[in-house]
Parts: structure tokens; sequence; C-alpha cells
């Protein structure tokens, strides 16, 4: 998918676990590992605010587009 | 007290009867066909390996059908509704139907009444391609779902 979530690039940098991350914005670590593999097929906007609110950035850092090379 | 458990049993015992009619009239073919053929006023007389022909190839989808529709009642028992198996299951399900169609118009040729029993069936065949093109929406619409976090 040309969407790539860096998520964990974000989380690098602002030191936290995914367990923590998970824990403040109220989701499974499981679904927090689908979001961070780029399994996921969509984001809710809430999850996103939830995640942008904690890691104190915008939905830009997370989710990025890249051109599918056909 | 009813309840959709009861629902899916109920339909288990009603496969599980047809299965067990399925194996009588493959037994008794024998007995059931020469008393056809004396009962009828057609003019049948050496047509009793046409006959055979029908039943035993017939009741090889029937009872491919019998086991996958076996199969599908016990996903749905487990809960397993929207799921990939159960969307082959229903399309091999659909799948017997129209090769019970076929065989039953081939054997239209010799005993015209047979082709009831084909429309019937693929009547059937498609009721049941229908049902799997929703399922297949459903599991697709499902893993979406299972997958937006």
């Amino acid at each position: 998918m040309p969407i790539i979530v860096n998520l964990d690039v974000v989380m690098a940098k602002r030191k936290m676990s995914s367990g923590e991350l998970a824990e403040r914005i109220g989701i499974s670590q499981a679904n927090l590992s689908i979001l961070k593999t780029g399994k996921a097929k969509a984001m809710r906007f809430s999850t996103l605010e939830s995640i942008c609110e904690v890691l104190d950035c915008q939905p830009g850092d997370i989710l990025e587009f890249r051109k599918q090379d056909s | 007290m009813w309840s959709g458990e009861n629902s899916i049993r109920l339909s288990r015992i009603c496969v599980l009867v047809f299965s067990l009619m399925l194996a009588g009239v493959a037994l008794s073919a024998p007995w059931l066909v020469r008393w056809f053929l004396d009962f009828s006023r057609a003019e049948l007389a050496g047509k009793d390996g046409c006959f055979f022909t029908t039943i035993y190839l017939g009741s090889l989808p029937a009872a491919v059908l019998l086991h996958k529709l076996y199969r599908l009642l016990r996903h749905l028992e487990m809960g397993q509704v929207f799921i990939q198996a159960n969307v082959e299951d229903l399309r091999r399900i659909s799948w017997c139907s129209f090769a019970g169609a076929l065989i039953c118009l081939i054997s239209s040729l010799y005993y015209i009444p047979w082709i009831f029993v084909s429309v019937a069936a693929a009547f059937m065949g498609l009721i049941v391609r229908v049902v799997k093109n929703v399922f297949a929406q459903a599991v697709e619409l499902q893993n979406e779902s299972e997958l937006t976090i």
C-alpha cells in the first residue's frame, strides 16, 4: 500500500514503548502492532487524534504517501 | 425456548436425515427402479440402466452437497459466520446443484420429467450462488472492519 505508517519512528523519537502508547490511546497492543506493521486497512480519526495528542505530533508525521512503482 | 442455536441444530438434523435418505435411495435403487418401471405407464421397458446411471451419478454431487452443507452449519454453530471457508463451501454447494441439474437435463433425453428436477436444481444452484456472492462481500467487509484501528 502506498500509505506508509511511520508510527515506530515517532515513537522512537519520543522514547515511548508500544505498551505505554497502547495504554494511553486506549487500544490493544495487538491492534497497535497491526498499525505499526502497516497491515491496517484504515485508521479512525479518533485513533489518529489520540496518537497525535499522546505523541505530540501531526498526522503527517505518522502517515506518509509514497507513489507505487508501476 | 426457541433460539438460533436450536435452529442450526434442527438444520443439521435435516441434513443428516437427507443424507440417510440419499444412502437409502442409493442402496435400494434396484428395487426402486423396478417398482417405478412397473408402476409407470410410460414406455420405459429396458431403461433400467439409464435410471441407475442417473441415480448413481446424481448421488455423487448430492453427497458432496450434503457434506458441505453440514460443514457450513458446523461453522455457523461455532460462531464462524463470515469466513472464507464458508464462501468456498457455498461455492461448491452451488456447483453441485448445477452438476445435478446437468445430469438431470441429460437424463431428460430418455425420460422427459427429469427436466423438472433439472430446472429446480439449477434454480437452487443460482440462489446459493447469489448467497455466496453476498457472503464473499461480507467476508471482505468484516476483514476491513477488523483491520480498522
